[in-house]
């Protein structure tokens, strides 16, 4: 296969198929045709932007070149006395938080619920009931609870991911084969081996995607999160400008989280790879 | 070296919906040490429970099984097991896969890697300790899964159709491995198969197993197994007398799949 068949997408073009349509190993996309989608969107906000009486006014949503210069003095002298890096550090560093208490939490439980009939029964009516709710309705309790500091709002992405680690770390404890427990059993294994030896590595799969997924969550509820009672963060510089129509600050905000969030799945994304070979290949 | 001793083995599965099923009716035979037992038999006819109960892995409901006088209560590094694929650990590499058995028994490091050396080239894998489980084929896979089995030093093997997913050349060449690992380490072997050309060319000892209730239909002394350490395995299996024993066998497996498929056509 080509280069240029890559980048475009081309499908058969290597193994000579001619049927293509409906087979998953020829779809893999299309860089380039991912490069006319960014330009086109480019297009899109420069069109609705241009000339003197723009379609859509500054108060509704800033230029392209507007929000470049709004980047460059975030960048340069920060936002209500905060610097940008300072902003953003803040919202990953709650990010990160809360996912490594969620995971620390989650992890034992899912365990817990994926090994004993008791546990499972015992959680399983908290875990059922919690889950569907959005973290922001908690928002409330936690102030509350916690205070309008960093406790309510790192205790609030711990509550987006710790639902998702329980759930990814049972599927992970569930999906083993019993062929193999029975095989460490027969090798002289005992339980604490069983384990640490057989069940911990088979579900890390599972538990690496539930972290991917938690970890995306947790990047959404942020916003949420910071809502209140800080002036760092993202979240918290959405709000803060918003109240001043700066639209301009809104949107490199926006940006900035689609872009580390991105950034952070393809980390985890090349962990995986790195980390968990074996995915995939029982 | 321990005999085992299967003593009126009975197991009743309890269906779901109501009614029960009787896997297995009044098993006993006795198996001398060093001898390599096959079982065959048509789906439904209990020798993979009989061979889950010898390892331990399920309690008979009625009857007992011991090795060497000492009843079986549960799983034991006695009695090694080999499955038909997919319990390698694939988190694992090859040579880590094979110490497993030791290392669960916190044997030193160094001792276990001259082991693990001596195993991998027993089954003819030298060279390919650092590879993944994932990166070797089905047949290689296998003989991976009997020197991990091999390296606790068990009394009993026991094979799950072992070689039920590979092809066919390749299988051929693990049944003559599984005849030199028999005869280099004089171990018991107790095999499940399907294919009768198998059970008749591997076991020194033969049952052929029948279904509704599960229990042992004929038994059989062979003499191919030991004859196949030293004559050409296709030779053997071209053979007159091997012919006719396999002539014999499958028209009693045929019998007996007819029977089953009467009695399903009578039920619906």
């Amino acid at each position: 296969m080509s280069v240029m068949d890559r980048l475009t997408g081309r499908k058969g073009a290597d193994a000579r198929k001619t049927v293509t349509f409906g087979d998953a190993t020829e779809v893999r996309g299309a860089p380039v045709w991912s490069v006319v989608s960014l330009l086109f969107l480019g297009l899109v906000w420069w069109w609705i932007k241009r000339g003197p009486d723009p379609i859509v006014n500054d108060r509704t949503f800033p230029s392209m070149r507007q929000t470049w210069d709004a980047f460059f003095e975030m960048v340069d002298i920060g936002y209500r006395r905060v610097g940008l890096w300072e902003h953003t550090w803040a919202s990953l560093w709650r990010v990160l938080k809360g996912l490594v208490y969620g995971v620390v939490v989650g992890v034992p439980v899912g365990f817990a619920m994926g090994l004993s009939n008791r546990l499972r029964g015992i959680f399983d009516p908290i875990v059922e009931l919690l889950r569907p709710v959005p973290p922001l309705a908690l928002l409330p309790l936690f102030i509350v609870w916690f205070g309008i500091g960093e406790g309510s709002k790192v205790n609030l992405l711990f509550f987006a991911a710790v639902w998702i680690m329980v759930i990814a770390a049972r599927a992970g404890v569930l999906g083993v084969r019993g062929s193999k427990v029975h095989a460490a059993y027969s090798l002289g294994a005992n339980k604490w081996q069983i384990l640490r030896y057989v069940i911990l590595p088979n579900a890390l799969p599972d538990i690496f995607t539930g972290m991917r997924v938690a970890l995306g969550v947790c990047w959404g509820t942020l916003v949420a999160a910071e809502l209140t009672g800080t002036t760092t963060g993202l979240g918290a510089m959405i709000f803060a400008a918003s109240k001043f129509f700066r639209m301009d600050i809104v949107v490199v905000s926006i940006i900035i989280i689609g872009v580390i969030g991105v950034s952070m799945d393809l980390i985890m994304r090349f962990l995986e790879k790195r980390l968990i070979p074996w995915r995939g290949k029982g | 070296m321990k005999d085992l001793k299967v003593d009126g083995l009975g197991m009743v599965y309890e269906l779901p919906k109501g009614g029960s099923v009787q896997a297995l009716q009044d098993v006993s035979f006795e198996l001398e040490a060093g001898r390599l037992l096959t079982l065959l038999g048509p789906s439904g006819c209990g020798k993979t429970t009989l061979l889950n109960i010898i390892a331990g892995f399920l309690a008979p409901t009625s009857g007992s099984v011991a090795l060497g006088g000492d009843p079986i209560m549960g799983p034991g590094q006695e009695r090694g097991m080999v499955f038909q694929q997919g319990a390698l650990f694939e988190w694992q590499t090859v040579a880590q896969n094979v110490a497993f058995g030791p290392r669960m028994n916190r044997r030193k490091r160094s001792e276990t890697n001259d082991l693990v050396q001596d195993l991998l080239s027993t089954v003819g894998l030298q060279g390919f300790g650092d590879k993944a489980v994932y990166e070797l084929s089905g047949g290689m896979q296998q003989r991976v899964a009997l020197a991990r089995c091999l390296a606790n030093d068990p009394e009993v093997i026991l094979m799950d159709e072992p070689l039920g997913a590979l092809d066919a050349l390749t299988r051929e060449k693990m049944q003559g491995l599984i005849l030199k690992l028999w005869q280099e380490t004089g171990k018991t072997i107790i095999l499940v198969t399907h294919s009768v050309e198998e059970a008749l060319y591997l076991g020194d000892r033969l049952f052929v197993m029948a279904p509704r209730p599960g229990r042992i239909e004929r038994e059989y002394e062979l003499p191919f197994a030991e004859k196949g350490l030293h004559v050409d395995p296709r030779e053997m299996k071209a053979s007159p007398e091997f012919i006719e024993r396999r002539e014999e066998l499958l028209s009693l497996i045929w019998e007996m799949e007819e029977q089953i498929m009467g009695h399903e056509g009578g039920m619906s």
